[in-house]
């Protein structure tokens, strides 16, 4: 029972990032029918920023500033770092290429992709580099549930990532911002002559999209401690997932594909194998995509004949 | 009635208009004045030539993977370019063609590292090709149930899970991470492909053979019902066209062309990893397709050649000063008109650089002492001209992101400003390369890969030998 | 005269055809035929349903209940291509050409349907695949000859998207008539042309019927044309038909008139 509590608050843990990262990739979708691959390789400079804030400060331990200040000031550089990031991305690699063939832009984030990982590799070397969160966090605080933990960095991230969540929804659906949004996903052309300024729109997007993989890099670092410059692949990729198991264009898809999948991959790591865990993930994909081709919560586009 | 000449020549100025002036009209006329078959030809007599003249085993093998690339490509064009489906796991073909190869051609079907299959390569290579060809029929009958993006995300994960499969399943047959190795080369009746050169001719002849073939199919009804259901699967269907039926014949095509790629790739290293079928390479791939222009024969080849032969030259250091510098040479050329702007432009490098160096030299000696990256003439040449201080290592790092902000910049600039600021920016580029890129030549080339893919996306999005398309939305 | 030959079946009859999205019923109950050699026009305001009795007919929706039947065999839920190749072609009202393949591949990649020749067979350039190659160019001249200049000569091998909207129309009959239908569905032809290009429209539909043998079902807004061209008119609205029979009676009947107008109370208590 143990075993089980625990496996869901793994799945629940890792399921909050994805939803996030996730988050980002089916807004993307959404107004520029763009899949972008690069956005995992957001998540891991994220990942990075924070890495560099906490030895700004001394490293982890001899931190010069009380431990939830040092977190903040991680989430928010790195949040506002990434921000910045995907609009530079979506200002010189994507915008040419509004009018393009749906392949080109394809291209150009596979080559982004490139650019941001190597680039991190480059500067900062390939080696694996650690948060040691617990130097400044301890891990035996938290609560217990039927037997199985969750520490303090756990409870961050369920409550954070329901914080951001509960904050977009409200910006899609109660603001001008996320009418805008909307009106750009579902006609870019008439979106524009009624006077949106779909520029701004787009890069807004992508800043929201972009800031909450940030965070959840950040987060990803604590909870997880190590980080390198190949984790944005893998991460990115199960997020991907997530978006389009939930329906890809849909927010609501994006954070219960997220949840959905993170519950998956721990289940399968738990009680199957280590080995086949991402085999099962992916085969999820497909079985969803058979049964269901446009995702939980998607809708099918209809096409006027 | 229309009149003989004064019609047709004004109904055309669209079509002029598009092909510019200079070298993309003459590329245009060459086009229009030779015929398919003698351009084939042509390029065939080339490669030939090439293959046979030179001695040097490093350049060929270069040019037997550029080729390879060039086969990759041309059965990625089947499916991505010629019918619009987007088969981001094709990977997972070439590499069911490779282990296909390799697990028949070799000792892993026996025990202990000896006995095996062994079969020769005019056995094994139709069995394995057939066999991609079935598995091509399968993927696409399941893609038949998705549309465009979701058929990239599905084929994206198949490419994944191949690679899962082969790293984690029965590593005693397929070899798990350490993959498989003395692979028989080619060999069958009597002969045996064994040299470098030998694998280039064959490659040659491939490729050759496939681009004749792709262009009969082309040119028939089942290459215009390809073409029609890319441009509107709806009409198509509605004008007598078998939608379906043709999804599934070109995801059959693409695989069988693929795998033929991959047993040749398994036959030359002699050993296939996990490894080799990532994500990189599929991206590799794309590229050369995309680069080229979709849906051209010509287009896929000259994208395989031009991305391999980019990815072999920034792996020598002399080589790589050529492409770096030639690089910004050419675009500077491309961009400033006129002539006399550029001359500004090239003296003020050249001047900024030696006085930079001279400045800085006098104030710190420390900060000029380190030797350029580069090899050969031009690490003698710019020794004096770029700052290379004794630890390049941090002071790169900070020029790196320093260049890739004043590149930006750059972009957003008009006129003269623009033109001042390039000045300090090629500068820059080149300390930073001198100092920091060119010593990590792997890392580097992916960087550049991908900036080279950005920009030309950014320029050309139909590709460099495309021709304009009109995509319905 | 009495009739003594006994009534041939319509070669296409709609009974008792429904069509619902959902909760949204586009067509109910509705019943139509068109015989050889007929012209039918199809006339109803804007959301009556028109297109959605072409897409019905063609296979892009299957029928909610009730059948179509061609030439006596129902063909209800065949996929699109298949209907096609039994002789019913179309044009689409938002035009939908292949816009990167030249005029002349337009035309010939209609002609796959009846043509036979496999991968194998024309990558050997069988005496087969050359046979048919020269058959399908021989149609795709023949059938672009029937616009008279419009489409010959140097248009041939121009693409699709640098032609003028009116070509365009034309080029859509055009493949559609490489099918070899013996019913051909127009949708708007007439739509955006200018009066002159509208008049050689209404000439060329009726050309088609005269000189090619078909049957014809038109949907068209601009009444110069329909009543030039139809042999019988049907009016629907919302889904419903609301009257058929001659242009003049159906162009005044106080009902068509409420469809399109607006309701006049006194010219319906009249009727």
């Amino acid at each position: 029972m143990q075993v089980f509590i625990q496996t869901l608050v793994n799945g629940l843990v890792t399921g909050c990032l994805y939803a996030l990262i996730a988050l980002g990739y089916t807004m993307v979708y959404g107004v520029l029918k763009l899949l972008n691959f690069a956005h995992g390789d957001v998540y891991m400079v994220g990942a990075f920023i924070g890495y560099f804030v906490i030895q700004w400060f001394g490293g982890p331990n001899h931190l010069s500033i009380p431990v939830p200040l040092l977190i903040v000031l991680m989430l928010v550089i790195s949040g506002l770092g990434t921000g910045l990031l995907g609009v530079a991305i979506e200002r010189f690699a994507y915008r040419p290429l509004r009018d393009a063939p749906r392949i080109a832009p394809l291209i150009t984030a596979l080559g982004v992709s490139f650019v941001l990982e190597n680039t991190v590799l480059l500067l900062f070397g390939g080696f694996v580099r650690s948060y040691n969160t617990t130097d400044f966090i301890s891990d035996t605080n938290g609560i217990h549930i039927a037997g199985a933990h969750i520490d303090s960095v756990e409870i961050m991230i369920f409550v954070l990532t329901g914080v951001l969540c509960w904050v977009l929804l409200q910006i899609v659906n109660k603001t001008t911002l996320g009418k805008s949004m909307r009106a750009v996903a579902s006609d870019r052309e008439a979106a524009e002559m009624l006077g949106i300024n779909v520029d701004r729109t787009i890069a807004l997007t992508f800043f929201i999209g972009s800031v909450m993989a940030g965070v959840a890099g950040v987060m990803s670092g604590l909870e997880f401690q190590s980080i390198s410059a190949t984790i944005g692949f893998l991460a990115g990729l199960k997020a991907f997932t997530a978006a389009v198991v939930g329906g890809i264009g849909s927010v609501t898809g994006a954070m219960v594909g997220g949840i959905f999948i993170g519950l998956c991959e721990a289940f399968s790591l738990s009680y199957i194998s280590e080995k086949y865990s991402d085999l099962i993930v992916f085969g999820i994909l497909i079985v969803t995509m058979l049964v269901r081709p446009t995702g939980i919560f998607g809708r099918r586009a209809l096409q006027k004949v | 009635m229309p009149q003989i000449g004064v019609d047709e020549w004004v109904a055309q100025s669209g079509e002029r208009r598009e092909q510019g002036t200079g070298l993309g009209r003459a590329l245009a006329t060459l086009d229009a004045r030779f015929g398919w078959w003698p351009r084939l030809a042509l390029a065939a007599a080339v490669g030939l030539v090439f293959g046979l003249s030179t001695g040097n085993v490093n350049l060929l093998t270069v040019g037997f993977t550029c080729l390879l690339y060039a086969i990759l490509s041309l059965g990625l064009n089947i499916a991505a370019g010629w019918s619009g489906l987007l088969d981001l796991g094709y990977i997972a073909f070439v590499g069911f063609g490779a282990y296909g190869y390799a697990i028949f051609s070799s000792s892993a079907l026996g025990t202990g590292g000896s006995g095996g299959a062994h079969l020769a390569a005019f056995e094994s290579i139709p069995i394995v090709v057939i066999a991609a060809g079935l598995v091509g029929v399968v993927i696409g009958l399941i893609a038949l149930r998705l549309e465009g993006d979701y058929l990239a995300i599905v084929t994206l994960f198949v490419g994944q899970a191949f690679f899962e499969v082969v790293n984690n399943v029965d590593p005693g047959t397929l070899g798990g991470v350490n993959g498989i190795f003395s692979i028989d080369s080619l060999h069958g009746l009597s002969g045996n492909v064994s040299t470098p050169r030998g694998y280039y001719l064959v490659a040659l002849i491939i490729i050759v053979g496939l681009a004749a073939v792709l262009h009969l199919l082309d040119t028939s009804r089942t290459g215009r019902a390809w073409r029609a259901l890319r441009d509107d699967p709806l009409a198509a269907s509605a004008m007598t066209i078998p939608v379906n039926k043709l999804k599934v014949m070109a995801f059959s095509f693409s695989a069988a062309i693929g795998a033929l790629g991959g047993t040749l790739f398994a036959a030359q290293t002699s050993s296939v990893f996990p490894t080799n079928f990532t994500e990189n390479i599929l991206i590799l791939i794309f590229a050369c397709l995309v680069l080229g222009g979709a849906g051209s024969i010509a287009g896929a080849i000259a994208g395989g050649i031009i991305v391999w032969a980019l990815e072999q030259m920034l792996g020598s250091p002399t080589d790589a000063g050529y492409l770096f510098y030639g690089l910004i040479l050419l675009t500077l050329f491309l961009k400033i008109r006129p002539w006399w702007k550029l001359g500004a432009v090239l003296a003020g490098i050249v001047v900024f650089g030696f006085l930079a160096h001279a400045i800085v030299g006098a104030i710190s000696s420390s900060a000029t002492a380190g030797h350029p990256g580069s090899t050969g003439w031009i690490g003698s040449a710019v020794k004096d001209w770029v700052i290379v201080p004794s630890d390049p290592i941090g002071y790169g790092n900070i020029l790196f992101i320093l260049v890739i902000c004043l590149v930006l910049a750059l972009v957003r600039l008009q006129g003269t400003a623009r033109l001042v600021l390039v000045v300090p920016t090629v500068y820059l580029a080149a300390c930073c390369w001198e100092s920091r890129l060119i010593v990590n030549p792997a890392i580097t080339t992916q960087i550049m890969l991908g900036v080279i893919l950005i920009v030309t996306m950014a320029a050309r999005p139909n590709g460099l030998l495309g021709s304009r398309r009109v995509e319905m939305l | 005269m009495s009739d003594t030959a006994p009534a041939k079946p319509p070669l296409l009859e709609l009974d008792k055809l429904s069509l619902s999205f959902g909760g949204l019923r586009a067509l109910t109950e509705l019943d139509l035929q068109v015989s050889e050699g007929e012209i039918v026009s199809v006339i109803g305001p804007n959301g009556a349903g028109k297109t959605s009795v072409f897409n019905v007919i063609t296979g892009v929706y299957k029928p909610t209940s009730g059948d179509v039947r061609f030439a006596g065999q129902s063909i209800a839920g065949k996929r699109q291509f298949q209907i096609t190749r039994l002789g019913i072609a179309r044009t689409f009202q938002s035009l939908r050409l292949f816009q990167n393949m030249t005029v002349k591949e337009n035309v010939k990649a209609a002609t796959y349907g009846h043509t036979k020749a496999s991968p194998p067979e024309s990558i050997l350039r069988l005496p087969r695949a050359r046979r048919e190659e020269r058959e399908v160019d021989a149609l795709a001249e023949e059938v672009l000859s029937f616009f008279g200049e419009r489409l010959r000569g140097y248009r041939w091998n121009q693409p699709a998207y640098v032609l003028s909207y009116a070509n365009r129309r034309r080029l859509e009959i055009a493949r559609a008539l490489a099918t070899r239908p013996r019913l051909l569905l127009l949708d708007e032809p007439a739509a955006g042309m200018n009066p002159n290009e509208t008049l050689e429209v209404t000439e060329v539909i009726g050309r088609l019927r005269d000189e090619l043998g078909l049957a014809i079902l038109v949907i068209e807004h601009d009444m110069h044309v329909v009543e030039g061209i139809s042999d019988r008119v049907v009016a629907l609205d919302h889904g419903i038909k609301i009257t058929e029979g001659a242009f003049d009676a159906v162009a005044t009947h106080p009902a068509v008139v409420e469809a399109y107008l607006g309701r006049d109370p006194e010219a319906l208590a009249e009727a």
